[in-house]
């Protein structure tokens, strides 16, 4: 259509030209360069007129009498693929529906779009978001709460989700999140290093009780470095500011951390807690029970080709490491310090707030998102652990390994502190975890990392809350 | 040469002025057929006019749509448009941030634009000495400026990989000790630098190349019949003939530098610790991540005011002299 449209307009010019030529004939005698000029500046204009209207018109499901549902998500590679596939499923199992549904790239410019297309007014009918991020966007109106009878009707109800993660998708008692999973930031082991360092169990699997309690985890550590001759566990925090933040904020969790974040006051930590947090991690990173300076990158290739045991990573890391170790295990997170906790976030879907609401579209939403829950099974593949329970219970899923072996992290699962700037893809994270990078890397006493996060944590606090 | 010329033909006095202006001269050839002197004075709008639609929009609203976001509490979230008068930009000079992310930026400015000027002249000399083969020089030394900052980026974030990457594996095999290319807060900055002067000195040089085909060569015939060696002939016609260009290449050079956000953003998102964190980065940070956009054009209207009168400033002997 642009090129019909582009091509016709050079006709529209060309009677200008004609014209001109015309009222010039007595002088010139012919087609001066300038009305050539000016013909081809006619066309031109006319070109991009023509393109930017084609490209204004969106592909619309308008004509084949199917209500259009779009849905905005940040899954990219393996992920992204599962994600096509679930909507591919639920939209054969709504004829009366079309979804386009669009991915755009994760971090913080997907909230950034995410933000502006809400307050903009015609956002996405849904959208993928951290239910970490809630607290800043719930309050601001910026998205519409569930209905939770429309959803009854559709089979979800509070009974089909872990409590953690219902109560997190909660904002002034009402569910603002539908959560299509729970992705805890687990350990990866190799199971024939932790066989041959002699930290398995019988059934050949990674004994969480070897690595129980921090004296025992970094002397497990140093067998496995012993077994593998480089180092034991694979952990990169350079350059990998969100890494450092789940790093430190499970541990925290652990070693009873509370906090207090309420704007307008300074921040309040358990600065013994957090100091011991990172004790326990400036012992790790020594060069033999973890590499020192290390980015995530070198962490993931090291452990893929068998010269590191264990690898602390997100879950959803699980189908790169298994090309490269098709045996690869997977743990939640070892208990370090008394208090079970595993930190994890939670993708959700959320109702961007419409302008002109179009109950039609509302209701085919409802339909889609409960449709996508129930695939869950699919998304499990990835490594996720579906925050829909029954998808949980199923003798399927029971069967994925490594996933079930880490299921259990969904039930001790920490979030991120509840405050308007924290979150996935949050300028926060990214500021804490540069509050810890000297003391990581062995160049600030642990007591360091925890002053500069209070400090930064204050500069949030003293900021207006945008939304 | 314009100066002897005007000297010859009219002179000293304003008979020149009036004539002088656009069309003068030929708007009074013109005159006795006043109807092709209208279309022509229409078509000149026209020619303009596409310009000075896409200027008005995306450069005269925006700056001043901008500087009214400045003195209002506006969130990207599209709440709160009141006006605050200057309370942004009373936090703004209060903001520790600020200041330390606009040394930053002046850091980097400082340590790019020394070698981008330095390096681009000498590869440009080293060029005009005539070497064999100039074009494959020219070429190898102006291909890296056609890169985009992405490739640029994740290119060198390879080379400087802590650990595993090709500088350090490089460095282990000779026996020395890792360094932290992008890691260590007092290297990063310097890693960039590099980057930046591989990634953009050929612009400069092509400059500089230009320039030095420009001098004439009767000059150095004089100054080689005269006795004048090579070195002679560099300090006393090659760099005074190739001072103005230098102006004009320091300038825009500052002007670039100052405007660092790419290849940082790509390489150490502003890290580590915020050690490389530039002014442009944290106003990126303040508006589009934490959503406050009133805030962050208050940022932007400080650092746009420092660079205005840092260019005037530069600029004032430039007017002098000419």
């Amino acid at each position: 259509m642009t090129v019909l449209r582009g091509r016709g307009v050079p006709g529209q010019g060309s009677p200008v030209a004609a014209s001109r030529t015309r009222s010039w004939a007595g002088s010139s005698g012919g087609l001066s360069r300038r009305d050539l000029l000016r013909a081809a500046l006619v066309g031109a204009g006319g070109v991009a007129l023509g393109g930017t209207l084609a490209g204004c018109a969106t592909p619309s499901a308008a004509g084949s009498g199917k209500t259009e549902v779009m849905i905005w998500d940040l899954f990219s590679g393996g992920d992204g693929a599962l994600m096509q596939e679930m909507v591919g499923a639920v939209a054969a199992a709504n004829p009366d529906i079309a979804v386009d549904s669009t991915t755009l790239e994760w971090g913080a410019p997907y909230y950034t779009k995410l933000a502006m297309t809400s307050s903009g007014g015609r956002p996405p009918e849904a959208a993928v978001m951290h239910v970490s991020r809630l607290a800043g966007y719930a309050p601001g109106g910026l998205l519409e709460p569930f209905d939770l009878d429309a959803l009854a009707d559709l089979g979800v109800t509070e009974a089909d989700f872990a409590p953690a993660v219902w109560e997190k998708a909660q904002f002034d008692g009402q569910l603002y999140a539908l959560p299509l999973d729970t992705h805890p930031y687990i350990m990866f082991n190799n199971p024939a290093i932790v066989q041959e360092a002699g930290l398995a169990t019988p059934d050949g699997k990674l004994d969480l009780d070897a690595v129980a309690g921090a004296d025992r985890f970094l002397d497990a550590g140093r067998a496995m470095a012993e077994v593998t001759g480089e180092t034991g566990v694979g952990w990169g925090y350079q350059r990998d500011t969100a890494g450092c933040w789940r790093m430190f904020w499970g541990l925290y969790s652990q070693n009873g951390g509370g906090y207090e974040l309420t704007p307008g006051r300074p921040a309040e930590l358990d600065v013994e807690a957090a100091t011991e947090v990172f004790e326990f991690l400036q012992a790790m990173v020594d060069g033999t029970v973890a590499a020192k300076n290390q980015d995530g990158n070198a962490a993931s290739g090291r452990f893929m080709t068998a010269r590191t045991g264990t690898m602390f990573a997100g879950e959803w890391d699980l189908p790169m490491f298994r090309d490269a170790l098709p045996d690869v295990g997977a743990t939640q997170f070892p208990a370090i310090f008394d208090t079970p906790a595993n930190y994890a976030d939670s993708h959700s879907f959320v109702l961007p707030r419409q302008a002109y609401p179009d109950p039609a579209k509302r209701e085919a939403t409802y339909r889609v998102l409960a449709g996508l829950l129930k695939e869950g099974l699919t998304w499990a593949s990835a490594g996720h652990i579906p925050a829909y329970q029954p998808v949980v219970e199923e003798p399927a899923y029971q069967e994925l390994s490594p996933q079930r072996d880490y299921a259990p992290a969904a039930e001790i699962a920490v979030f991120d502190p509840d405050a308007w700037f924290t979150g996935g893809g949050s300028d926060f994270q990214t500021r804490m975890g540069d509050a810890m990078t000297d003391t990581l890397a062995g160049k600030a006493p642990a007591r360091t990392a925890v002053t500069r996060m209070l400090s930064e944590m204050d500069r949030f606090l003293s900021q207006p809350n945008p939304a | 040469m314009t100066v002897s010329n005007a000297g010859v033909t009219t002179p000293p006095g304003k008979a020149l002025a009036g004539p002088r202006t656009p069309d003068g001269r030929s708007a009074a050839r013109a005159g006795t057929t006043p109807r092709s002197l209208r279309e022509r004075d229409r078509s000149g709008y026209l020619f303009v006019a596409p310009f000075a639609i896409a200027t008005g929009l995306f450069l005269v609203w925006p700056t001043i749509s901008g500087l009214w976001m400045s003195f209002t509490n506006q969130s990207l979230t599209g709440t709160g448009s009141e006006f605050i008068g200057f309370d942004n930009y009373a936090e703004a000079f209060s903001d520790p941030q600020v200041w330390q992310t606009l040394w930053h930026t002046v850091w980097f400015t400082i340590l790019s634009t020394v070698p981008l000027v330095v390096v681009a002249l000498i590869m440009a000399l080293l060029v005009h000495t005539g070497l064999p083969g100039q074009w494959v020089w020219r070429m190898s030394f102006f291909a890296p400026y056609l890169l985009t900052s992405a490739v640029v980026s994740g290119l060198s974030a390879w080379l400087f990989q802590p650990d595993i990457g090709l500088l350090d594996t490089t460095l282990a095999a000779l026996g020395l000790g890792p360094v932290g290319w992008i890691t260590d807060e007092n290297v990063a900055m310097f890693s960039i630098a590099l980057v930046t002067v591989w990634w953009t000195v050929g612009f400069n040089f092509l400059l500089y190349l230009a320039a030095l085909q420009g001098i004439p060569a009767q000059q150095y015939e004089a100054a080689t019949i005269d006795g004048a060696g090579g070195w002679r002939r560099l300090i006393s016609i090659t760099l005074p003939q190739l001072r103005t260009i230098t102006g004009v290449i320091v300038v825009l050079q500052l002007l670039a530098s100052l405007k660092v956000f790419d290849q940082i953003y790509l390489l150490t998102k502003g890290g580590p610790n915020g050690s490389t964190r530039p002014i442009l980065e944290y106003v990126y940070d303040i508006g589009f991540t934490n959503y406050r956009l009133g805030y962050a054009s208050a940022i932007s209207y400080v650092f746009f005011a420092l660079i205005l009168v840092f260019t005037l400033v530069r600029l004032m002997p430039a007017r002098k002299e000419a």
